[in-house]
């Protein structure tokens, strides 16, 4: 028996911000359920399970949010689960509830993902004082920009590639109402006159840290033909893990994440990425991994990644938009991180994405990755319900 | 072999916590000596409150103050307070059912032993002398002789003068930790300055630090390998902001933070480089560890004056 179709047909954000001292955490992640349902014209009693996802413990010290947050999420007396998998945890936890409806274990399903960062400090939960081990050097952006020094080796891109991707993503932010950071003044000569933090990485270049919670209604056939608005609706879906190091690990462009969209592709159909998606949200919190993901997901050969770049391919009016949202530069409430990827990608196949809707987008790619580049998740979403 | 090293771990954060509009009100009122739980759907008083009807999942915001003694619903002594915990002394853990609420709020009962504690029996609410808007503004429950309420709750419509709007949960967690045997063969070798890693018996790749088991072949390692001293910088960055976690190392910046491949190892491991301008490090640079007395670790790496390494001998190790 095939798989069954899976539809997303409601999706609800919070506007997300520094710091959200109105709500308690239980008050976020409703305002995002909520809103999704709302999306979907639903109510509590429609939604059959509950998957939600954060990042991991230290960086709220919330252990068991599936304990405390199932009142808040309607759960009580549905089953309820949490997923975990560091930064990608958003989108991963998209693709455990897209299973239940895919594996037809439930028809309708809410999925969610949260972070407050303002109530919890990440960098301390990634560098705990561990016995005998070095402390250490750097945060991280510190871990992440030798990486990006690796990749501007081998591929020669230039210096300012950086500082292009950084510009773009934050104007794209202005269109989006939900986005952390409006930078209404921002100029190029600004990102590439911003300190340089962990050379070659710019503060401008950096993602910020933000309050925000994402929810998704996943639901079946019979559920999208119910629901008021045009469904996004799944092509493919996959998952990928390596450890964080090991001996032949490429930090630039790791298998896991090559893998995983390969196998996203299969899934889908697709066999020229370049020509047949329309666009992408990509996990970018600092902004040289926009070049560095578009090599490692196929849309550009080793080393070509940056031309797409630089010559404006990516922007939002161009061939390939990424991060039409302002993506993770703009908006970081990590836990939600990869979800809002997930969510954005839908909004744009729905038509729902408003100014910073893409014209005609009618198969977009999702993309999330976590821990040291070891965990991958990504989703195709179409406009038009899959054929096979 | 040498005994496996252990040492005691520490996990410790003060988490703050946005109480949103009940929590905040039930902890304020705590503050003034009133207790409040929430109205749900099918009119039942839950205390301490939440935000939303467990039955109905619909936001609920009505609050209704209860008594501040109550009845025993069950409970468990502990003999050994730890730390963090109401009382010092020993005491029962009870569920406590407040005169005019519907569930049990969990606390400590002041009892002199098991024998003094039962189900069904009255206790009211001891009052910390300092309050804060916390749940220990409640000391503990104590034995009370009255079998009603000693006053009637006044219905305080939770609406306070300066409410608390946050909170600061400490989080405190010890463990032992253990980096194991393999580590620890390494951890003792760096004693005598030597870096000591294992290779591998199907790939044949060496490991620095060793883990015990190779990552990729998922097989155990046991031959032991001296790599280095000297290395290569396979790419590195420079580190221009003083971060809160490096704060209390003596570390000036700008640093450079590198990925050192030492000689015989299989994949880098991470370290400053000094003894040079942060701004000619490169990749491909040659380095050696510079020890200082007492560290466990080199406190960095300094060029060692050969020639720079190829980039295609150590591509594959970025």
């Amino acid at each position: 028996m095939s798989k069954e179709p899976v539809a997303v047909v409601g999706i609800g954000q919070t506007k997300h911000v520094a710091a959200r001292r109105d709500v308690s955490i239980a008050g976020l992640v409703r305002e995002a359920a909520q809103r999704a349902l709302a999306d979907a014209e639903l109510t509590w009693a429609d939604i059959e399970a509950v998957v939600i996802g954060k990042a991991p413990d230290f960086f709220e010290g919330v252990m068991m949010p599936e304990l405390y947050l199932a009142d808040a999420l309607g759960a009580v007396g549905k089953p309820m689960m949490r997923v975990h998998t560091a930064g990608s945890v958003g989108g991963s936890t998209a693709l455990v509830a897209a299973s239940l409806v895919a594996a037809r274990v439930h028809g309708t399903v809410l999925t969610l993902a949260f972070e407050k960062q303002s109530e919890s400090n990440a960098m301390w939960g990634l560098s705990l004082p561990i016995p005998f081990q070095q402390p250490l050097l750097a945060g991280a952006g510190g871990f992440f920009a030798p990486h990006v020094r690796a990749y501007m080796r081998r591929s020669g891109a230039p210096d300012t590639v950086g500082s292009l991707v950084a510009y773009k993503n934050r104007r794209n932010a202005l269109k989006n109402p939900y986005a952390h950071l409006h930078e209404h003044d921002i100029t190029l000569e600004k990102v590439q006159a911003s300190p340089m933090l962990w050379d070659p990485i710019r503060y401008s270049e950096t993602c910020p840290s933000s309050d925000g919670a994402v929810a998704m209604v996943l639901t079946d056939r019979a559920g999208a033909a119910r629901a008021p608005r045009s469904a996004a609706w799944m092509h493919g879906g996959a998952m990928r893990s390596e450890p964080t190091l090991f001996a032949g690990k490429d930090s630039v462009s790791p298998r896991a994440g090559r893998d995983c969209a390969a196998d996203v592709y299969r899934q889908a159909g697709i066999t020229d990425p370049r020509r047949e998606i329309d666009a992408v949200e990509m996990y970018v919190p600092f902004s040289w991994y926009e070049p560095m993901w578009l090599e490692n997901l196929g849309f550009a050969a080793e080393g070509e990644g940056w031309k797409l770049t630089e010559s404006g391919v990516t922007e939002l009016d161009g061939d390939l938009p990424v991060d039409m949202s302002g993506g993770v530069l703009s908006t970081n409430p990590i836990g939600a991180s990869g979800m809002i990827r997930f969510a954005e990608a839908a909004l744009q196949v729905r038509g729902q994405a408003g100014e910073h809707q893409v014209e005609g987008a009618r198969r977009v790619l999702g993309h999330a990755y976590g821990g040291g580049s070891q965990f991958f998740s990504m989703w195709l979403v179409g406009a038009e319900p899959p054929t096979s | 072999m040498s005994a496996i090293l252990k040492a005691p771990l520490t996990v410790e954060f003060p988490f703050t916590r946005s109480l949103g509009p009940i929590q905040s009100a039930f902890l304020t009122g705590l503050r003034e000596r009133v207790i409040l739980g929430v109205r749900t759907g099918d009119g039942r008083t839950l205390v301490p409150p939440v935000e939303y009807d467990p039955v109905t999942a619909e936001e609920i915001r009505e609050l209704v103050e209860v008594a501040p003694t109550g009845t025993v619903t069950t409970w468990a002594w502990n003999h050994a307070p730890r730390r963090g915990q109401p009382l010092a002394t020993p005491f029962a853990w009870v569920l406590v059912k407040l005169d005019g609420a519907d569930t049990g709020l969990l606390h400590a009962l002041d009892a002199s032993g098991p024998d003094a504690v039962r189900t069904g029996m009255r206790v009211r609410v001891r009052w910390a002398e300092e309050r804060s808007g916390a749940i220990t503004d409640i000391a503990c429950f104590e034995p009370y002789g009255g079998e009603a309420a000693e006053a009637e709750p006044e219905g305080h419509s939770g609406e306070f003068d300066d409410p608390i709007t946050g909170i600061v949960a400490p989080a405190r967690l010890d463990y032992t930790y253990s980096p194991g045997r393999a580590q620890t063969g390494y951890i003792n070798a760096l004693v005598e300055r030597r870096a000591v890693g294992e290779r591998c018996p199907a790939c044949r790749k060496v490991y620095v630090p060793p883990r015990g088991a190779c990552p990729t072949c998922g097989v155990a390692t046991a031959e032991q390998v001296e790599v280095g001293p000297g290395g290569t910088v396979t790419t590195f960055c420079i580190v221009n902001i003083k971060a809160a976690h490096t704060a209390n190392l003596d570390i000036e910046v700008p640093y450079v933070y590198g990925h050192i491949a030492l000689d015989g190892a299989d994949l880098a491991l991470h370290g400053r480089i000094a003894g040079i301008p942060y701004d000619q490090v490169r990749m491909g640079l040659r380095v050696e560890p510079v020890w200082t007395e007492g560290a466990r670790y080199p406190d960095h790496y300094r060029p060692t004056g050969e020639p720079d390494a190829e980039y295609d001998t150590f591509k594959e190790l970025t």
